[in-house]
């Protein structure tokens, strides 16, 4: 399992943005959705390591990323792209992906050849050389994307990655994450369910900061079928749940 | 590029190869200084983390030294030694704008790095205070003020500095940080100047060594424990 989670617990004051999320997870492609508001950032946040669950126990690659050496070794294996990611406005796109390549510990030998195939695999080698601020708001996310895969990582955790993107692109980056997902754990939260639908072979449903539903999109898309309210099926499945789930 | 190539052997896999050929393309060669902090570092991640601190970039270092040159020019002209209470305001502002959300674009990111972001921190820090030292030591040798009381200001500028980083780092703006820094600097300045009526007290007085020493001990102890990763959570 590349990911294990119990009982993860993440609090910001009074607000308890995660509140006992349980979660295993070999590889595969996994789809977050969700409200806005209900966890699915923090948890990913937390995953990535970058902030600390509040209680419950962690464990990624079977390494508790609490020592540092385990979390080092964790962080290399990783591949993470942030909701709201910035960009050294300076950089080329290869510059770019090479600072992260070198800053998640590559080899420096290899370091050339993985930025290439991240490059190219966004299909981005004919803006290689350019500025980041040269670049529209869709390529900036693929040049993300090439960040967050240029390591080849076990753990993928992609937060709204779609975003930005054309149909075209959305059709080519769900090709890229079944074809990511064959061998590493991918987690993508989102909000648009056709993405799901499309690349996830798994999915759960968060409301205030707990999994509702987890399934296949499948036995998503049959729990709308009755009350459920939207213009695809599997939008029926996810509202029907939420739904139930305020009730 | 993703077409076969008629006259490519079966076993030629053409995507591969263009990768190949596209990575020795696009190699970028480090530059000397970004080589020679990837040695002393040990790590390249950390040597172009290091030199893309953005109070070491160029439009930052050319402010730097224009403002120690004001000091060296003010200090020649007024024989005051203005530089010993410029370099601590000064070195403190960059320090608070090395590192931390707002300060790096992908700071988020780099907070998910194998490269642990205290060590970028650290490092950044200690470049940009050696850095603003050289530059302090440079106008007080041109304006002639090198004597033995030169060294006075790296003590206060060490207190300033790591109060600026603690407050940076702990409210999480260098805005926040650069401002707590110079302002607390200001008025060390105007106090110790009002209880002794000596304008360069405040890096002359024996009696502020040991309230340096304290800040900086206590302040760099809040920078490392505000970088940690908390216990308690397996």
């Amino acid at each position: 399992m590349n990911i294990e989670l119990e009982e993860l617990t993440r609090r910001f004051g009074r607000n308890e943005a995660v509140a006992g999320v349980n979660l295993r997870a070999g590889p595969g492609v996994f789809g977050l959705l969700g409200p806005n508001g209900a966890g699915k950032t923090t948890l990913l946040r937390m995953m990535a390591t970058v902030v600390s669950p509040s209680s419950g126990r962690m464990r990624l690659f079977g390494r508790d990323p609490v020592g540092y050496a385990q979390r080092k070794e964790i962080r290399r294996r990783l591949g993470y792209l942030p909701q709201n990611l910035c960009y050294y406005p300076a950089f080329t796109v290869l510059e770019f992906i090479e600072y992260f390549a070198l800053l998640k510990e590559m080899p420096s030998s290899r370091v050339p050849a993985a930025v290439a195939a991240a490059v190219e695999r966004v299909d981005l080698g004919g803006k290689a050389r350019a500025k980041l601020r040269t670049l529209s708001g869709g390529m900036l996310r693929r040049v993300g994307i090439a960040q967050a895969i240029v390591n080849d990582p076990g753990l993928l955790l992609l937060d709204e990655p779609t975003a930005g993107l054309d149909p075209e692109q959305r059709v080519q980056f769900r090709a890229l994450l079944r074809d990511l997902g064959q061998r590493a754990s991918v987690v993508v939260s989102t909000h648009l369910v056709e993405d799901v639908g499309a690349a996830c072979t798994e999915v759960a449903l968060m409301n205030q900061g707990k999994i509702i539903f987890r399934g296949t999109p499948d036995e998503l898309t049959a729990r709308g079928i009755r009350n459920g309210t939207g213009d695809a099926p599997l939008e029926r499945g996810y509202t029907a749940v939420l739904a139930e789930a305020r009730a | 590029m993703s077409e076969r190539w008629d006259g490519a052997p079966p076993d030629v896999d053409l995507d591969r190869v263009w990768t190949g050929v596209a990575a020795e393309v696009w190699r970028r060669e480090p530059g000397p200084l970004e080589r020679a902090a990837g040695r002393l570092l040990r790590s390249p991640g950390l040597a172009r983390a290091l030199l893309t601190t953005p109070s070491l970039l160029a439009p930052w270092l050319i402010a730097s030294v224009v403002v120690f040159a004001a000091g060296g020019i003010a200090t020649l002209s007024t024989h005051e030694p203005l530089v010993w209470l410029i370099a601590p305001g000064a070195a403190a502002a960059g320090i608070a704008y090395a590192y931390g959300p707002g300060i790096d674009p992908a700071w988020e990111l780099l907070c998910s790095m194998a490269v642990s972001d205290r060590m970028v921190l650290l490092v950044r820090a200690a470049a940009v205070f050696m850095l603003n030292a050289l530059l302090g030591l440079a106008a007080s040798a041109a304006s002639g003020t090198v004597a033995a009381v030169t060294f006075g200001w790296l003590l206060p500028m060490t207190a300033v500095c790591a109060l600026a980083l603690a407050v940076a780092t702990v409210a999480r703006s260098a805005n926040t940080g650069a401002a707590a820094g110079m302002a607390v600097w200001l008025i060390t300045v105007l106090s110790a100047q009002a209880a002794s009526r000596r304008f360069t007290a405040a890096v002359t007085s024996a009696a502020l060594i040991l309230p340096y020493l304290v800040i900086a001990a206590c302040c760099a102890a809040i920078v490392i424990y505000a970088t940690r990763i908390p216990r308690g959570t397996s």
